[in-house]
């Protein structure tokens, strides 16, 4: 642990630290364009001059290249090192175009500041400015290279942290350019972090240009709720409009960056469209008179009539006071999850996640080799695919066994398996790569049930079973969108089994939603929205209440779902989304976005975290303003401003049980039958990195998991795999204009066996006849899947609901 | 598209490097011999033979000096840009040249003979100050010699003369 001196202070770091970093543990910033934590040193820039006074080698230094060494004395304010910096700008600025009063990022940005600290005011340089052209990059990042100092962070990030390979340096000396072959959208799905990370304003946040300065906006430390990852973000409001957000850092979970899904998926809140205002029978009313109405309704119906349906987009407040409220009244439900498979999968994943074995996002990027089960990380949880690729860059292998034509930034194993033969393979490798020595109990019996290698073994398998066998730190990666809940079980014991093996083994799942987490927490475990909408179909319940649940979205059966809706006597719907059910809602009652109410939301390592309200909420001022001068209408609140937290709407709907809890802070978690939640910290004094759940006692399922028995018979069926996609599939992000031209051609994913034996080629569109419709679709082919199933992406504008699970080959034809 | 032959020549060479990409200068090279500079579609033919993204390869196509990514003239005169040079006449001989083509630097001559550009340190300090054209080196540069080499140049493009290699320097002339 070196000792050093940075400007008479004395700090003491970790060995390896290097100067700039050490200072910045003092609190003093040094001067940097090309240095940023997440992409280390290069040492191009050189404005992080310092002067070495005592140390190694004495003079004037470069302090991001400078490993803290003890004794080392160092000057960031001799005049020789403020002198050279000094320079630095100058010469930096020589080309620049000073045109920051029409700049985005003028008011947050490091060459504004590095000019100012740095000293440099007066223009001495009278040459002609080099100049660029632009390029339009697409919806999301706006170009204008002439503000560019070269400092290569734009084309690091892209290239070497991400993986992406359509933006770089081209050209060469002072006419070196950062862009792309030619004008086009980028291809990356993190390339909003580009606004991020440039110092200055060649790449800026294009949705919200022109909208503000920073200055001007309202800026709120918040969780991002458009997967399960729970990833850190700045939420920037003005003019009651959420307007843009910025990554946040969190060495826990999402690290400096963001993915471009999270980034922009918020528009759904300041949609033109939302609707802000109570509606009974369409007609709007006032939310009490609204809330009147549907208690009033209710309250004629026996409880078990009345069913309730909440959905993972909810924040925890909401999720358990609906809770609350269907068990205080007897009321069937709540529903969290759309049938038994999606609830006992993330039941399982939850239940098996115990201390000790819960990774971090954070510490996915420190493993030595994982395990990639039944995922798909790029389009699940794209931050994932991140923090994965660093790990390969600090020389971790990968392994993915999954059916899909999985596509990654970086190079990987991949063994396309048949869903149901995951659990087999998964079984045979983690067998393959340790040894019975040393098991003893419920381990070695465990060891002993998985299947021997198989006579015909994968090459590839036996590599990636050597690399796992040489890991110290392995991971298993474990999705629960397209698997059977007894493979999530096993990848739990998988893990359990490489601990027992002396190894520092970790688990991670992705689960489908924001809030799943919750939802299985809280979630009965007989209720779900199949189940409802069949008691509705048969008679037993005549009163739906969907609280921030669109069916239209998250229900496999389309069908049955229009069959309930049809009978349905009284439809309630809370939401802030304008969906086909709020639509047809006898009652409406319009709530909060998680921007307006905050709450928490337990990402998928059961991280709680609390996300907080960003504004007051109401209308944006461009929409009451008829996007001209805010309307002069003079009253005392806000307009717009009807929309209530949905937790307390439903407190109200409950009526007296729950009345003392309408209004005040409600104790959300003290009446909860969920003990975990009983910790769980005020949320004024949450922790910035969240709070983690674990199970109170060690899962009774520990090495009990039985695998599957695997069919390989060739099946006159194709299995269909629905399977989410990076853009496009998220409820909440859908919404987002700007992301519809990231969004995937519907296309339909078929391994070359499959295609040649139905006759289609890539490129060929099918239809696929399934009970009474028929769906089209343009078909890839694909080498790198597995066969005897069909891939079809979820996608909300595609009608994916019909397809059922499986599908025969001969209702299979060309279209 | 690249002819056959020279497609499988490429594709054969590629096959024998354990990474690709040690040989992207010499495919664009092989790419460029053939249409004549490096157009949009040439590179992304030459960046699909190496593997690469078109944005990899045409970081190193506007990197470097003798890839051409628009079109030039039959003679590419490259004036030495560089420290010895510019002790030893670099400006006179860079404005003579501008006068007698009638052309800027980094332009083309109308009738498509001449593409003047800067190169930044040939090696030939001892002779300088010198160019090259279409790689073959000329030192100790007058307005005379000059002249003679234009004037060769031009009788040659008259008579037909295939057009000369660009395959590296291949001799050199005083």
């Amino acid at each position: 642990m070196p000792k050093l001196t940075i400007d008479d202070r004395e700090i003491e770091v970790a060995g390896g630290t290097k100067v700039i970093e050490a200072a910045a543990r003092l609190g003093i910033m040094i001067p940097r364009f090309c240095y940023h934590p997440a992409l280390g040193s290069v040492g191009a820039c050189r404005v992080c001059a310092v002067k070495v006074l005592e140390g190694p080698v004495k003079g004037v230094q470069m302090s991001c290249m400078l490993d803290a060494a003890d004794g080392m004395q160092v000057s960031t304010t001799d005049r020789e090192a403020v002198e050279f910096r000094r320079y630095v700008i100058e010469w930096l600025m020589m080309n620049h175009p000073h045109d920051c009063p029409v700049c985005d990022e003028g008011g947050h940005c490091l060459l504004q500041d590095m000019t100012v600290s740095g000293g440099h005011g007066i223009r001495r340089f009278p040459g002609k400015k080099r100049t660029y052209p632009d390029q339009d990059l697409g919806p999301l990042v706006q170009h204008e290279m002439n503000r560019c100092i070269h400092c290569y962070r734009c084309t690091r990030f892209y290239q070497q942290f991400c993986g992406y390979r359509d933006l770089g340096a081209l050209s060469i000396g002072n006419r070196t350019y950062f862009g792309r072959v030619a004008s086009g959208r980028l291809e990356s799905p993190f390339s909003g972090n580009l606004s991020d990370i440039c110092p200055t304003g060649v790449f800026t946040d294009k949705p919200s240009r022109y909208f503000g300065r920073r200055w001007d906006y309202q800026r709120t430390p918040t969780i991002c709720i458009n997967c399960s990852l729970g990833c850190h973000a700045v939420t920037s409001v003005r003019y009651r409009q959420v307007a843009r957000q910025e990554a946040r850092m969190s060495a826990a979970v999402n690290g400096w960056f963001l993915c471009d899904r999270g980034r922009y998926g918020f528009f759904y809140a300041s949609l033109p469209g939302r609707p802000r205002q109570a509606a009974v029978k369409g007609e709007t009313t006032t939310m009490d008179e609204a809330i009147a109405h549907a208690r009033s309704r209710l309250e004629t119906l026996p409880p078990d009539a009345i069913a309730v349906n909440g959905s993972a987009r909810s924040s925890l407040e909401v999720l358990a006071m609906t809770e609350r409220a269907a068990r205080l009244k007897g009321w069937r439900g709540p529903a969290f999850f759309a049938d038994a498979g999606a609830a006992h999968n993330v039941k399982t994943a939850i239940a098996r996640l115990e201390e000790g074995l819960a990774v971090s996002l954070g510490e996915i990027g420190q493993a030595d080799f994982i395990l990639v089960v039944g995922a798909d990380p790029i389009n699940e949880a794209p931050m994932l695919a991140l923090a994965l690729r660093q790990a390969v860059q600090k020389g971790a292998g990968i392994l993915v066994l999954d059916p899909r034509p999985v596509c990654l930034p970086f190079g990987f194993m991949h063994v396309p398996t048949a869903p149901e033969a995951l659990g087999a393979v998964l079984g045979r490798l983690v067998k393959k790569s340790i040894g019975p020595a040393g098991l003893d109990g419920p381990a070695a019996r465990f060891y002993a049930s998985l299947p021997d290698e198989p006579a015909t073994g994968q090459e590839v398998l036996a590599r990636a079973a050597g690399l796992l066998a040489a890991s110290r730190r392995p991971v298993i990666v474990c999705g629960t969108g397209i698997v059977a809940s007894a493979l999530v079980g096993l990848a739990a014991d998988a893990a359990l089994l490489l601990t027992a093996a002396q190894k520092k083994a970790g688990l991670f799942y992705i689960l489908p939603e924001a809030n799943s987490f919750a939802s299985g927490l809280l979630a009965p475990p007989e209720s779900t929205t199949d189940r409802i909408l069949k008691a509705v179909v048969d008679g037993d319940v005549k009163a739906l209440v969907f609280v921030e649940n669109d069916p239209f979205a998250t229900s496999p059966d389309r069908e049955l779902l229009e069959r309930a809706l049809a009978k349905v006597e009284l439809l309630v719907v809370l939401d802030y989304l304008d969906t086909p059910v709020s639509r047809r809602a006898h009652v409406f009652l319009p709530t909060q976005t998680l921007y307006e109410s905050g709450g928490i939301f337990i990402n998928q390592e059961g991280r709680a975290q609390y996300s907080a309200a960003a504004f007051a909420g109401g209308a944006p001022i461009l929409e009451t303003g008829g996007s001209d001068h805010p309307p002069r209408v003079y009253g005392t609140g806000l307009p717009g401003a009807d929309p209530q937290p949905a937790g307390q709407i439903m407190a109200q709907l409950a009526g007296e049980p729950m009345a003392s809890e309408i209004g005040a802070r409600p104790e959300y978690f003290g009446g909860s039958t969920v003990s975990e939640l009983a910790e769980l910290p005020d949320v004024e004094a949450f922790p910035e990195e969240g709070q983690r759940l674990s199970p109170k006692n060690l899962p009774a399922d520990r090495f009990k998991s039985v695998l599957p028995p695997s069919s390989a018979a060739e099946s006159d069926e194709l299995e269909i795999i629905l399977t989410e996609r990076t853009f496009g599939s998220e409820d909440l992000s859908s919404y987002s204009a700007c992301l519809e031209t990231r969004e995937d051609e519907p296309l339909a994913g078929l391994h070359r066996r499959d295609a040649e034996s139905l006759g289609i080629r890539e490129g060929d569109g099918i239809a696929i006849r399934t009970g009474n419709t028929t769906l089209e679709f343009a078909v890839r082919v694909y080498d790198n899947m597995a066969s005897g199933v069909m891939v079809v992406p979820r996608l909300q504008r595609l009608p994916w609901q019909g397809l059922g699970k499986r599908v025969r080959r001969q209702d299979i034809r060309k279209a | 598209m690249l002819p056959k032959e020279i497609k499988d020549r490429l594709e054969a060479e590629i096959r024998h490097v354990e990474h690709p990409r040690e040989l992207a200068v010499d495919v664009m090279f092989a790419v460029q011999e053939h249409y004549g500079y490096l157009s949009d579609a040439a590179l992304a033919e030459a960046a699909a033979l190496l593997g690469m993204t078109p944005l990899e390869l045409d970081e190193l196509a506007t990197f470097y000096t003798f890839t051409f990514r628009e079109p030039v003239g039959k003679y590419v005169i490259h004036v030495c840009d560089s420290v010895v040079c510019w002790m030893n006449g670099y400006a006179s001989v860079r404005d003579y040249l501008c006068r007698r083509l009638s052309i800027g630097m980094g332009e083309t001559t109308a009738d498509g003979l001449f593409t003047l550009l800067p190169v930044c340190c040939i090696g030939y300090c001892d002779r300088s100050p010198a160019m090259l054209v279409n790689r073959r080196v000329h030192g100790e540069l007058t307005p005379e010699k000059i002249d003679g080499i234009l004037a060769k140049l031009r009788r040659e493009a008259e008579s037909g003369a295939e057009r000369p290699k660009v395959q590296g320097v291949d001799a050199i002339t005083g």
